[in-house]
């Protein structure tokens, strides 16, 4: 080509264009708009402003002029170390847990002295005559079981199955009658 | 009935007419805007975001126009950094290895209707040969057949560098079409 002028050629769009171009900017660019529109602007009264500015100055001149206030004491060094403990190690926590279970059970007066000392008694209902009064049943000693030992084994066999075959029985009633 | 620039200003001034506004001006802009952002980026797709973003950006900036200058400069301005942004994206995308003006060929052809002249499809690859500034000139000059002085607002030169812009640009799509047009 030898000559050629451009002012001469014909001014197209040669690019390949969607259907609904137009349409679809105009919805996408609307969309953005009206979501802009909707969001609310917080506009801050003045009047509100410096209510809540006199307030957070009268509370804090407050709090800061209390003579109760912990917060003066942890700023304070010398109280604050003074407060402070040292940590307690697992051992120690756990010997302080069982002194405290063992408290408790002195507490509620379950030595073995009390239950030694308090004899087991039944006291029969008022107007049931059929029931035998019993006496007070108490504790066996160690002297009283040798002396019981020593009386079992002068009996034979036959005789000892036959007691206790009477003494199931005595112990089954005291049980759950 | 095709609605003046006056109205529109005073449709988008007054915030309960605002959305009829943004209508108008797309009604009377989409297609120049388009295809103005359209020659600068090449990607079909692209130059619709752009062309969206453009209009959000006037609509939210509305306060800022001066009516001094005409509405069409002020969005021709607004358009043309938004391409040019869009561009420098584009190109950090691509490949650094390869040729920029390689890349612009191919996306040429990958976004021209089937039916287009050759001599056409030269002149766009001629048009992407050329520097960023000649580029803006010339389409602005060439298609949107714009005065040197509202060019000279858009892109901030003054109207001598622009004529020596546009005659430079216009010499080398000459030459270009010249060595690579086969018939």
């Amino acid at each position: 080509m030898k000559e050629f002028d451009i002012e001469k050629l014909e001014r197209k769009n040669i690019y390949k264009v969607p259907d609904d171009l137009f349409q679809n900017i105009q919805d996408n660019v609307m969309n953005e708009v009206k979501t802009e529109k909707k969001v609310p602007v917080f506009k801050l009264n003045w009047m509100y402003a410096a209510a809540a500015s006199l307030a957070l100055i009268f509370g804090a001149t407050y709090v800061f002029n209390s003579d109760n206030d912990p917060a003066k004491d942890m700023l304070n060094p010398q109280s604050y170390a003074s407060n402070m403990q040292k940590p307690k190690t697992e051992s120690e926590r756990a010997y302080e847990t069982l002194e405290a279970d063992l408290t408790s059970v002195e507490n509620n007066n379950q030595t073995i002295a009390n239950q030694e000392t308090k004899p087991v008694s039944y006291t029969p209902e008022k107007g049931n005559e059929n029931v035998t009064e019993r006496k007070p049943v108490k504790a066996t000693s160690k002297k009283e079981d040798t002396k019981m030992n020593e009386y079992l084994d002068s009996f034979s066999n036959s005789e000892i199955s036959e007691l206790a075959s009477n003494s199931t029985q005595d112990v089954y009633l005291d049980l759950y009658n | 009935m095709k609605i003046k620039d006056a109205e529109i200003i005073s449709l988008m001034q007054n915030p309960r007419t605002q959305e009829k506004g943004v209508r108008a001006l797309m009604d009377a802009y989409q297609s120049r805007l388009y295809w103005h952002i359209r020659r600068i980026i090449v990607d079909g797709d692209l130059a619709q975001d752009t062309l969206q973003e453009t209009f959000i950006k006037a609509y939210q900036n509305f306060h800022q126009f001066k009516n001094d200058s005409q509405l069409y400069t002020w969005l021709y301005r607004i358009a043309t950094n938004e391409a040019l942004q869009q561009v420098n994206k584009m190109k950090k995308m691509q490949k650094t290895d390869e040729d920029p003006e390689y890349y612009m060929q191919n996306l040429v052809a990958d976004n021209t209707a089937g039916d287009a002249e050759e001599i056409q499809l030269l002149l766009q690859n001629a048009i992407q040969s050329l520097p960023e500034k000649q580029k803006l000139v010339f389409m602005m000059r060439y298609y949107d057949d714009l005065p040197y002085e509202e060019i000279s607002k858009i892109v901030d030169m003054s109207v001598g560098t622009l004529k020596t812009n546009y005659h430079y640009a216009k010499q080398k799509i000459e030459e270009f079409i010249k060595e690579n047009y086969e018939k």
